[in-house]
């Protein structure tokens, strides 16, 4: 492959040619708990807990 | 290749977590503080600590008088932790989209970081506060909680579409001068900054702080944000040449094909 090859597509295939299917599990399960994570923190305690960085920050959940 | 991207990134967002934690510890959070007691000392009685709402008759108004769940210390501490983690969440995720969109951005290689990052930061931030502007402690809200993360969600899609628009723009037009590349890519995002404002409501209303002070809140709020994304990209660059000082002139993509 030359450096103008260098595409999105040729970069995806290179991922799934390095990394393992388990690899790639272990990513896609973390990405999970940390969703999961996202949406526990919109419990009352975590989310005043948060307070001063979420209006700092300028994210709208609040 | 992809794993060595992240690891970057995420070491990156260590670093603009740190600084922006410390923004959090010395500046924010002292300022958050403040604007939430002024506003407590004069505050009414209809302003109950409650997550009632109040009595102003306007049954859809969100009122933000209810963070006593917790100490003022703890609120400090996590905020901080928050703005770290935040900084980090960021790099990871920074990471992995310039692993996949490198070579599609345009520029030598220090520079598609920073275009990478101003992507994030228009898509992540400048975008969804056209419509939700960052809110002081105290700001009273048009529309409930649920709206709102609909709203900023297909806010931060318009805004990467957006982003992917101006960098196209550029792209096509930059062969002939690269200056007129840099005003066609422009051309969408002051479309966007032009015509999104004017077309949506103000949701977001401070009724006991001035504007001056509202106007200075939310300049912190932008210009940290954009310090996050800026240190990202240039701590990304600085380990991406710490680890291969030879292919830091010309791109890696040397290193891609010897990997191969």
């Amino acid at each position: 492959m030359r450096a103008t090859n260098d595409t999105v597509s040729s970069r995806i295939e290179i991922a799934r040619a390095e990394l393992t299917p388990i690899q790639f599990a272990t990513g896609l399960l973390f990405a999970a708990a940390i969703a999961f994570v996202l949406v526990f923190l919109q419990e009352p305690l975590a989310h005043d807990a948060m307070h001063n960085f979420r209006h700092a920050a300028g994210i709208t959940c609040h | 290749m992809i794993v060595d991207y992240l690891q970057r990134g995420i070491l990156a967002g260590v670093v603009a977590g740190l600084a922006y934690g410390m923004y959090m510890a010395f500046v924010a959070n002292p300022l958050s503080e403040y604007l939430h007691d002024t506003q407590h000392e004069h505050g009414h009685d209809e302003h109950g600590h409650d997550d009632h709402g109040h009595g102003h008759g306007h049954g859809e108004h969100v009122h933000e008088h209810a963070e006593h769940a917790v100490s003022e210390t703890t609120t400090a501490l996590v905020s901080i932790g928050s703005g770290a983690l935040w900084a980090i969440f960021l790099g990871g995720l920074f990471a992995l989209a310039l692993y996949v969109l490198e070579p599609a951005l345009p520029g030598p290689d220090g520079i598609k970081t920073y275009v990478l990052a101003g992507a994030g930061f228009i898509s992540v931030s400048v975008t969804p506060w056209l419509v939700l502007p960052p809110a002081a402690p105290g700001a009273e809200q048009l529309y409930s909680i649920e709206s709102r993360l609909a709203i900023y969600v297909a806010l931060i899609a318009l805004g990467a579409v957006v982003s992917a628009a101006s960098i196209a723009a550029y792209r096509r037009t930059a062969t002939r001068h690269p200056a007129i590349g840099v005003a066609a890519g422009a051309v969408p995002i002051a479309a966007m900054l032009a015509v999104v404002p004017s077309i949506t409501p103000t949701v977001v209303t401070h009724p006991e702080l001035s504007s001056a002070l509202v106007s200075a809140y939310r300049a912190l709020a932008v210009l940290s944000q954009a310090a996050i994304w800026v240190l990202l990209a240039g701590t990304f660059n600085w380990l991406q040449r710490r680890a291969d000082p030879a292919t830091a002139v010309d791109g890696s993509h040397e290193t891609l094909t010897t990997k191969q």
